[in-house]
């Protein structure tokens, strides 16, 4: 009897996650991604009331199999954009993801130009030519060599 | 080569420049008394449509932020109905509910038997706006839009004789 009690809240538990048709994502994956709107850290620094019942309100939509990116949409329809810790990778908020590796990207070509101009501007200048009298005490020691 | 990259080197400072003057002259300071309420529209909390500020002019109106998740909201919430039961069609009491899941939101309102109006403020423009330091706050606004009175920060719970004396205030013609 009890074996069966245990099976039958077993199935009772597990009925929720096997109705899911995509692998659930967790509330541990979405609370670094999503902003506290009153402390202005990521939810797993948190534990602000706000933070608190977004977590909850998280968590219970996960139970609900929704995906990370549905439960994100809800929360910028709630919250607005500026609750995502990372703007999204659309519209004008691609800029803000490209915008500082174009301006790596550019300031590399610069400096990289910079360093080509200077050295080419570094053209050698020409050794002065020996006085006659160490030309000649050169030409001695190497005779000495030979 | 050289005055092309000086040319992209000045506009960049230039652009930062403008930036910096846009920011600094754009950013929110808090409403003064005697002034204009800030002016917002905001979805309702239940029902649909939305409720404009200025629509409410002709009014008195006492805008109460708040959020579920705030523990002296619960404690006001009583003061808040009883008060606008009480004046009736004279005040409009009007709720603002700051940074807070919709759901939890509408279940607040349910479980503290509240029947004036609510609108939604997800996103805090609303309390920016208002130069809001934490909830619950509460402001007074005369029949012509202005703020009135002193505004309230903390429950009304504890500060009653601050609270109807902002309705006053904000009845005086």
């Amino acid at each position: 009897m009890k074996l069966l009690a245990v099976l039958v809240a077993a199935l009772v538990l597990a009925a929720p996650a096997a109705a899911c048709t995509h692998p659930r994502t967790s509330l541990s994956y979405l609370e670094g991604q999503i902003m506290c709107p009153t402390c202005h850290t990521t939810l797993d620094q948190s534990d602000a009331p706000a933070a608190q019942r977004i977590k909850h309100f998280i968590a219970q939509r996960i139970d609900q199999c929704a995906t990370a990116g549905q439960i994100k949409s809800e929360l910028v329809a709630n919250f607005g954009a500026a609750i995502l810790a990372a703007p999204p990778h659309k519209g004008l908020d691609l800029l803000a993801w490209w915008l500082p590796i174009a301006g790596l990207l550019g300031g590399a070509l610069l400096l990289a130009f910079g360093v080509w101009r200077w050295s080419r501007s570094r053209v050698p200048e020409p050794e002065p030519p020996l006085d006659p009298e160490t030309d000649a005490r050169v030409d001695e020691v190497l005779a000495e060599w030979e | 080569m050289t005055r092309a990259l000086q040319a992209t080197a000045l506009v960049a400072v230039a652009g930062l420049f403008v930036l910096l003057v846009w920011r600094l002259t754009h950013q929110s300071h808090p409403p003064k008394i005697g002034g204009p309420a800030p002016a917002f529209t905001a979805k309702r909390l239940i029902g649909s449509g939305s409720i404009d500020l200025a629509s409410l002019r002709g009014k008195p109106v006492v805008l109460n932020f708040f959020a579920s998740w705030c523990e002296p909201c619960k404690a006001e919430a009583k003061v808040l109905e009883d008060a606008a039961r009480q004046y009736g069609n004279r005040v409009v009491f009007l709720g603002v509910d700051y940074h807070d899941v919709t759901g939890d939101g509408r279940r607040f309102l349910s479980a503290h038997d509240i029947t004036y109006p609510t609108v939604q403020d997800g996103s805090g423009m609303i309390g920016d706006r208002y130069g809001l330091t934490g909830v619950p706050e509460t402001y007074f606004i005369d029949a012509r839009g202005r703020l009135v009175g002193e505004h309230i920060k903390g429950t009304v719970a504890h500060q009653q004789h601050a609270f109807f004396d902002g309705i006053k205030a904000a009845l005086k013609p």
